[in-house]
Parts: C-alpha cells; sequence; structure tokens
C-alpha cells in the first residue's frame, strides 16, 4: 500500500478548486438495503481511536487510570501474539490519549517485539522508531497515525504470506481492548449515548463469522472469546431499544475477563 | 545485419506497444487508492484522521457496490472515492441500516474523485454505495477511503 505521507506532498490546488465547483449528483433517498447483494466481505474494523475519540465527546475521561504498559509474557503460539499484538496496539492509543509520552515509547517497543515474534518484524520497525520519536515530541496525531500505520503494515504483512487469520486476531484484540476501556468508562458515569457506542451488532457478527473459520487455532483463549461474543451479542444487539447499566456492565466482565486471558499464560 | 535490425524493429516496436497499453495493463487499486488519498488531503488539515485502511476493487460503468460501515455518534466522517481512469465518473452515498440516505448535502462528485460527508445520527452499522457511473474502460478500479474526526 502506499503511505499516505507521500499523497500529502502532491498538489492540491486542484482538489480545492474542484471541491468548490463540485457537486454531488441528486442520490435517492431510500435504497432496499436487502437487495444489496454484492456487499463487500471484509469489513474495515474500526480503531479503538474511532470509539475514545466518540467517547471523549461525551465527557472527559481520565484515561490515564486506563493506561497499561507492563510488558506481560511472552508466547509462543502465533494466534496469541497476534490477539496479544492488536491489544497493545489499542493500549497504545489509550496511552495516547492519556498523553503519557512514556507509556507510548514502551508500548512502542512492545508492539515491535511481538511483531517479530509473529514473523513481521522487519515491516513494523519503522513504524515502532516513528511511534516513539513522536511521542518524545509529544505529537500525539503522528502518534496516532503512526499506531493506524503500525496495524495496517502487520495485517499487509500477514496477508501477504497468507495469514489473514493472524492478522483478523490482530482486529480482534484490539476490538476487545476496546470495548473493554469503553464499558469501563461508560460503566462508571452513565449515559445512554456513551452505551449506544456499543451499538456494534455486525462487526460482533463479522468476528464470530471469522473465529468459526480458524478451527485450527485450537486454544482455549479462542474458545473462550467465541463462547464470550455468543453471550455479548444479544447485550448489544438491542435494535433501536437503549443499551441499559447492566449491559454495560456485563459486558465490561466479559472484555475484562477477556483482556486478563489475552495478556495472561494459560 | 538485416536481421538484426529487424529483431530490433520488432522488440522497439512491442516496447512501444506496451508503454501506450502501460496504465491499463498495470493500473491497479493501489493506484485508485493514490487518487482517493488525494481527494482526501485538504482534510486532514482541518483535522481528519484518514485510515489506512482501505476498501478497493474493480467495477463495470454502471455498477454498484456495497460497503458495511460501523459509525459512532460524536464522530464526523468523510468516505472519499477515486479512481485512476481520467475520464471515468464515480459517485458515493451513504445510507443508515434503514436504507435511508444518511449523508450530509456538502458531498460531492468530480470526474475520477468523489466524496461523501456523515455525521451520524446513531451509532450503528451504515452502507457506503460506490458506483462507476460512466468509464471508457471495460473494468474500473476504484479505492474508498475514510477519516474521521
Amino acid at each position: 500500500m502506499i503511505p499516505f505521507t507521500r499523497h500529502v506532498k502532491l498538489s492540491v490546488g486542484v482538489l480545492c478548486g474542484f471541491a468548490l465547483c463540485a457537486s454531488a449528483a441528486q442520490a435517492p433517498q431510500h435504497i432496499n438495503i436487502k437487495q444489496l447483494t454484492t456487499t463487500v466481505e471484509d469489513v474495515v474494523v474500526p480503531l479503538p481511536n474511532e470509539i475514545f475519540g466518540a467517547l471523549n465527546k461525551l465527557g472527559s475521561v481520565n484515561w490515564k487510570q486506563h493506561v497499561r504498559s507492563d510488558k506481560g509474557p511472552n508466547f509462543t503460539e502465533r494466534p496469541r501474539i497476534a490477539l496479544l499484538l492488536g491489544t497493545v496496539i489499542a493500549d497504545g492509543f489509550i496511552a495516547v490519549q492519556a498523553e503519557d509520552a512514556p507509556a507510548v515509547k514502551d508500548i512502542g517497543q512492545r508492539v515491535l517485539a511481538l511483531a517479530k515474534g509473529i514473523g513481521v518484524g522487519n515491516s513494523i520497525t519503522p513504524h515502532a522508531k516513528a511511534i516513539i520519536d513522536a511521542a518524545d515530541k509529544r505529537n500525539w496525531d503522528n502518534v496516532r497515525q503512526e499506531l493506524d500505520r503500525t496495524q495496517n503494515s502487520v495485517q499487509q504483512a500477514m496477508n501477504e504470506v497468507h495469514d489473514e487469520k493472524l492478522s483478523q486476531l490482530v482486529s480482534l484484540g484490539g476490538w476487545l481492548r476496546g470495548t473493554e476501556v469503553l464499558t469501563s468508562v461508560v460503566k462508571e458515569h452513565f449515559s445512554n449515548d456513551g452505551a449506544e457506542l456499543l451499538h456494534q451488532p455486525d462487526l460482533l457478527s463479522y468476528f464470530q463469522t471469522r473465529l468459526q473459520a480458524m478451527p485450527e487455532f485450537n486454544l482455549p483463549i479462542i474458545r473462550e472469546i467465541q463462547d464470550a461474543l455468543v453471550e455479548v451479542k444479544p447485550l448489544i444487539d438491542v435494535g433501536d431499544r437503549r443499551i441499559p447499566p447492566e449491559s454495560v456492565k456485563k459486558v465490561n466482565e466479559i472484555t475484562t475477563r477477556l483482556g486478563h486471558g489475552i495478556v495472561t499464560r494459560d | 545485419m538485416k536481421r538484426f535490425a529487424k529483431v530490433m524493429f520488432r522488440t522497439s516496436s512491442l516496447l512501444l506497444v506496451l508503454l501506450a497499453l502501460q496504465p491499463a495493463i498495470f493500473a491497479s487499486v493501489d493506484d485508485a487508492q493514490a487518487f482517493a488519498l488525494q481527494a482526501a488531503e485538504p482534510y486532514v488539515k482541518q483535522g481528519f484522521q484518514v485510515r489506512e485502511d482501505y476498501w478497493g476493487g474493480d467495477l463495470g460503468s454502471g455498477e454498484k457496490k456495497a460497503v458495511r460501515q460501523q459509525l459512532f455518534k460524536g464522530n464526523e466522517y468523510w468516505f472519499w472515492l477515486g479512481t485512476e481512469v481520467d475520464k471515468a465518473k464515480v459517485s458515493v452515498h451513504v445510507y443508515d441500516s434503514d436504507g435511508k440516505l444518511a449523508e450530509e448535502s456538502d458531498g460531492w462528485e468530480k470526474g475520477h474523485f468523489a466524496a461523501a460527508h456523515v455525521i451520524p445520527k446513531a451509532t450503528g452499522s451504515y452502507f457506503i454505495i460506490v458506483s462507476v457511473e460512466e468509464s471508457p474502460e471495460d473494468r474500473t478500479h476504484w479505492a474508498l477511503v475514510y477519516g474521521f474526526r
């Protein structure tokens, strides 16, 4: 993939010009979603940062209490490393929210070590360096961008060697950690808008489908996550109804338990 | 010598043909992505974080593709669609899970670029419909990137 920075250097004058003169053709006000048979299969899993950004707008969050930068154990099973890697990248976004430069730097090193453990260290080295440099300069936007690039590079490198399933586990690890922190924040200061951020049933179904296609990863933590997602689904798949405080608490218990399982040796 | 000249002539001709066909042969979704990112660039200055991840593929003229995406209430999103096919016309529109148009009115289309702006009224799944309206090519690469703030 072509890095975004290359495009930043491209001429913008023409684009500004056409943005001013262009207009969108009239789109239908309604479409029949059920007739959409050509949906792209892969969804782009949102970054934890997307959820945290929305959460921030609901009120101030004490991000420091959610920062986690401990090294944790080293695993040899690649699926476990992939899950942990996703979790640690999510921890990077949390440390950025907390503007905790030492934690971000520790996480940068940890990401690199895990990427090496899974055989994609080479593609991560420049990003890990950029994360550490940007944290030193307290340039948080750059750290966020580099964390996104890190995750993307890891997944691209995995996909290139047909390790798509590991790539999906990286996304899942990040989503679980993001959901753990989201529910922890909303549980403490409940609001309907905060709880609504949990309304992600299609994303959950996407992960369920992907996990079902990984029978070769016969690990207790994978089975535990599969079972847990079945528990979580009815709590967040509520249609137009509101997600109550009890559901937020329950999802938090489940994701905290899974988070502990991901970072702890069996 | 005459034979050598013939071989040289044929090789050069083949190279010229290849050069002429180069955009069609070597164009890829990555090129389309480069254009989508070009369209996104001015918005970075407005504080939008553009995701590294993207969707892409190829479509024939008049074909559409739907992409499902989780959006969060409280965030603001732009979706940018691009193709490397100069004379193609593309469009992108965003609908909520009930099939109701969910975009703001400041979306735009200009030849091989298009963009849609969404400020979600609810957290949930949305459908981004990309379309190649017209194109001189049989199949037109497209790429969709998005940014949020």
